[in-house]
């Protein structure tokens, strides 16, 4: 049943991100024989190892990883979010939007060609969607289900920790015990519990948040338990923090798992009973065949080959969900000595704004992250800016917000040299909504003992959430630039769309859960589907 | 973009190709030579051997440089052929097309070179392209006709002081570079001229090439122009060419450039000769002493020798202008900086590159062993009432520092201004 051409393997999936991964289990469980590629080059700085605090003070290669031998840190002075500045994370984000042939207007386009993709360098936030999120879905709920469970089981989530935020994230039967939360915080949950009534009805709802982080080893691995070592901005040197690089390990020596790193998909054509990749790999370029495809190299990307492959040149629109950053003070805190602590997400709340629009967002400690970071936005001359941070950083919290990604306006097109066009923007009502969400947070947030600073809320620009999704929404009657439910692309045969470009909806929660949910869903469907016509 | 340069290997192409990469182009190389540099692609092109070539389809922009300075004769129409077919395999690939002329380009110049990049120039208008007509430049590795003028000062007992002297209106290599990159951008005119809009004297100009480049003080001797021109006369065309005395009476042809209004357009200041001039062993100097003030400025302390040193590389690797010129002030006292850092009176250009050498300093001090105890606030003893304190310090520091850069308003609107400090 290989059709006309000779195929190589079964299943090619382009892409070993977090989307890649999770559909690649299903697919060699059942005997097949798969390819992964991906774009990945270059080797990876090592994050720095020990504890925060002392790597600092004692200089153990502070320059190394804070600036970077080839001043990294400085070059991309510019860069919207500091995980883009971090040497340690350089070869994460290098090269993809040329090597992808992405062209961007009003849209910050960040997207990797690394093994493990964006989740070397994410911040592991994690949530299931609920039933009437996936509404829009063309499934039942149930149907994503199994997999939601299998992906957290399997990647490692904290914060089983029944609380108001149980219900939004939805993952705490499959969850381990929370990462210890660090003073500032708790004493803002500790207050919550007190006006909580009061907050929820004004739409304010706080709890910890679900983090995809080990807090007791992990047996099948060697991947070990958060030790609040802190250095999580550039990476957890202990792999506590959970990358898709974890699960392409797990997957090498897999019976019929094949992988070939450095090999850039320029082309994905359907043809006849198989599909064919071209691109170029490290020893030149060359095609590859398989019965189907699996496009999961990140949104931007598999858009860009997706469009390609049934020539569609018409604008498509995608998702993004518009993004906020704010500093809160916590006056009671003041002159306190900075604490060894958890780096990624906390906290978390939800905030209702208007008629059926919830914000999502969750706080973090600043022990971690550069004063550096903090000082490129305040408003003091750089030597008493510095002054002020040093002092005050110790009682701050920072947080982020996001709006659903509805509320963006974002056109793709495919140009007639075949690259990928952007026009970024967000929706009118997005500044209104802003504002109000400022104005609720402010009410909030002083009721917990913390000041939001006046002006430290700042809209990031579009793009700047790193949520790209459903630019081919999976539909139940799709049309062309559309993909049905199993993610398969309409217009042409094989190829399936398992990343975010393929969700039907986005909104403000977190969303790669879902992305690898889903993944872990269509390849399912389509392991016992080929191993059905095998038979 | 993608940006294809011929003449990539020469004296402004090879500068050009560093800005363009700093800027985050991409870059083709159009050269005899491969070009080896990383981000660099390259492709054979010969000026002197005119075929169709074909250029990549994603170029988005041509920037012809090549040029040919030796005198051979019959290479006039060899060089419009390939310069036409550069014209034709932009215009295929839709991509903007740039032709690096030069001053003495006119219809009937006296030098065959005037005349044949007149030529081109209207091959280019034509087109839609665009045309760059650079004053005198110098600056950076002595290469071109910089080169040759910086050997004669070197070498020559005595130097020529021509009367009448001619004007000649000079361009630091580098300011040419971020205008070639405007422009693109910009798309002022169709001829955009680029030098200092007031000329100096060729003389004055051989002075600076001295003190900045030599360590002589070299004696000028009078020559009247007239004498050079009876002499040429004399010799009959094909000699004088030969003796490259031709072209050094073009000099005197030289019609002087209106630049003001091509440099507003392109928003470029360009820096004076006197800190254009000197070569990069004494910027290194120079970027030292500026590390040494910012650091300390940021740092509260003075900074360790290898954190200055850093500063210097990273400010060479990654920028373009050298040295900033701050004022002498600033530089004896490190805490003044705080009256230019952020202000918003002093010279745009000025503040922009300030700002971020600041930033990058901040960076740095964060990184090394003294930042990471200012920064994380080693001393701390836990204590409110100190935090307290601190704080409002820094505020009280904020607002004298405001008032005081209101009160001297007058005087720090001159900082960065062109000539002044930059
Ligand atoms: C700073 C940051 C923080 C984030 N925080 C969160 C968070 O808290 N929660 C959350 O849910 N999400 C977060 N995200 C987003 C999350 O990282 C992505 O949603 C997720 O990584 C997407 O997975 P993916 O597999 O679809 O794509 P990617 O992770 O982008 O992986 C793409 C893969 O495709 C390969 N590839 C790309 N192009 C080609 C090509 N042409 N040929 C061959 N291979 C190719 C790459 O090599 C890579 O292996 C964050 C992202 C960033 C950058």
């Amino acid at each position: 049943m290989t059709g006309t051409q000779p195929v190589d393997f079964d299943v090619i999936i382009v892409g070993s991100g977090p989307a890649g991964v999770s559909a690649a289990f299903p697919l060699v469980d059942a005997g097949l024989r798969v390819l992964m590629v991906d774009g990945g080059h270059g080797a990876r700085l090592v994050p720095p190892t020990g504890q925060y605090l002392n790597v600092r003070n004692q200089d153990i290669g502070n320059y190394d990883w804070m600036i970077g031998q080839n001043f990294h840190a400085l070059s991309q002075a510019d860069a919207v979010s500091p995980k883009l500045r971090v040497p340690t994370h350089a070869a994460v984000f290098e090269g993809f939007v040329s090597a992808n042939r992405i062209v961007a207007d009003n849209f910050v386009a960040v997207g990797s060609l690394a093994p493990g993709g964006l989740s070397n360098a994410w911040g592991c936030g994690v949530a299931r969607m609920t039933d009437k999120e996936l509404a829009s879905f063309p499934l039942k709920p149930s149907e994503m289900y199994t997999s939601y469970a299998a992906v957290a089981k399997r990647i490692g989530v904290s914060g089983g920790y029944c609380d108001d935020l149980s219900d939004f994230f939805g993952l705490d039967e499959w969850s381990h015990g929370t990462v210890p939360i660090d003073n500032l915080q708790n004493s803002m949950l500790m207050r919550y519990t007190r006006s909580r009534s009061a907050l929820m009805q004004s739409g304010f709802q706080l709890g910890r948040a679900r983090v995809a982080v080990l807090t007791t080893p992990q047996t099948q691995t060697d991947r070990q338990a958060c030790n609040l070592c802190g250095t999580c901005l550039w990476g957890c040197e202990r792999r506590a923090l959970y990358s898709a690089t974890d699960d392409l390990q797990r997957l090498h020596g897999r019976q019929g798992f094949f992988y070939r790193p450095g090999f850039l998909v320029e082309q994905v054509e359907s043809q006849g009973n198989s599909v064919a990749i071209s691109g170029v790999g490290t020893d030149g370029a060359g095609v590859l065949r398989a019965r189907r495809v699996l496009l999961a190299a990140g949104t931007l990307a598999s858009t860009r080959l997706a469009l390609q492959a049934i020539n569609h040149r018409k604008l498509v629109a995608m998702q993004s969900c518009p993004t906020a950053a704010f500093m809160l003070w916590l006056p009671r805190h003041l002159g306190r000595r900075h604490e060894p602590a958890f780096g990624l997400g906390q906290l978390s709340f939800t905030l209702d704004l208007g008629a059926d629009i919830q914000a999502f967002g969750s706080l973090f400690n600043t022990t971690g992250i550069p004063v550096s970071e903090f000082a490129r936005h305040v408003p003091l001359g750089k030597r008493y800016g510095v002054d002020l941070l040093a002092s005050l950083l110790t009682s701050c919290v920072v947080g982020n917000l996001f709006l659903p990604g509805s509320l963006s306006n974002v056109s793709l097109q495919l140009d007639e040299d075949d690259q990928l066009l952007i026009w970024g923007g967000y929706s009118a009502e997005v500044e209104m909504l802003m504002k109000e969400a400022r104005h609720k947070l402010r009410n909030s947030f002083i009721k917990l003992g913390a000041l939001l600073m006046p002006i430290s809320f700042k809209v990031g620009r579009p793009g700047t959430d790193i949520h790209y999704a459903a630019s081919l929404p999976m539909s139940a009657k799709p049309v062309l630039g559309q993909t049905d439910q199993f993610g398969e692309l309409m217009g042409t045969a094989g190829i399936h769309v398992v990343d975010g470009a393929s969700l039907s909806y986005l909104p403000a929660k977190s969303h790669t859960l879902t992305i690898m949910a889903n993944a872990e869903r269509i390849a399912t469907h389509v392991a016992t589907n080929m191993v059905l016509i095998d038979n | 973009m993608r940006i294809a340069i011929t003449g990539a290997t020469g004296y402004i192409g090879q500068r050009l190709i560093h800005a363009a990469r700093l800027a985050g182009h991409e870059v083709l190389a159009l050269s005899r030579r491969p070009v080896i540099e990383a981000g660099v692609a390259w492709q054979f092109f010969e000026l002197a051997n005119a075929t169709p070539l074909a250029l990549p389809s994603d170029i988005d922009a041509v920037l012809h440089l090549a040029a040919e300075t030796r005198n051979a004769a019959g290479l006039d129409l060899t060089e419009q052929k390939a310069a036409q077919l550069l014209i034709d395999a932009a215009a295929s690939v839709r991509a903007a097309f740039v032709f690096m002329s030069s001053q003495t380009a006119c219809a009937d110049a006296p030098t065959a070179y005037g005349r044949i990049k007149w030529k081109i120039e209207r091959a280019t208008i034509e087109a839609g392209g665009l045309v760059i007509r650079p004053g005198q430049v110098y600056g950076g590795p002595e290469h071109g006709l910089f080169g040759v003028l910086c050997t004669v000062v070197r070498n020559l007992p005595v130097l020529p002081a021509f009367v009448p002297a001619p004007a000649v209106q000079p361009v630091h290599v580098d300011d040419l570079v971020v205008a070639l990159l405007a422009c693109l951008a910009r798309e002022p005119s169709s001829i955009i001229s680029v030098a200092a809009p007031e000329g100096i004297s060729l003389t004055a100009f051989l002075r600076a090439i001295a003190r900045g480049r030599t360590s002589r003080c070299p004696v000028f001797i009078p020559v009247p122009v007239l004498l050079l021109r009876v002499t040429a006369r004399l010799l009959g065309s094909g000699l004088s060419r030969k003796l490259g005395l031709e072209r050094l009476l073009s000099l005197f042809a030289l019609q002087h450039m209106n630049t003001a209004g091509d440099l507003q357009h392109l928003a470029l200041m360009l820096r004076p000769l006197s800190s254009g001039m000197p070569r990069s062993g004494r910027g290194r100097r120079e970027l030292i002493r500026e590390g040494r003030v910012l650091l300390t400025y940021v740092l509260r302390t003075k900074p360790a020798g290898a954190l200055v040193q850093r500063y210097a590389r990273a400010v060479e690797t990654l920028r373009i202008n050298q040295p900033l010129q701050l004022p002498e002030l600033v530089l004896k006292a490190p805490a003044l900086l705080a009256l230019l850092d952020g202000s918003r009176n002093i010279d745009t250009n000025f503040r922009c590159e300030l700002d971020w050498r600041i930033n990058a300093a901040v960076m740095l001090a964060e990184a090394s062993p003294q930042g990471a105890s200012r920064f994380l606030d080693i001393d701390n003893t836990g204590s409110c009432f100190r935090g307290t304190v601190l704080i409002v310090r820094a505020c009280m520091m904020e607002l004298s520092r405001r008032f005081i850069r209101f009160l001297l308003w007058p005087v720090l609107s001159r900082v960065g201004r062109k000539g002044v400090y930059w």
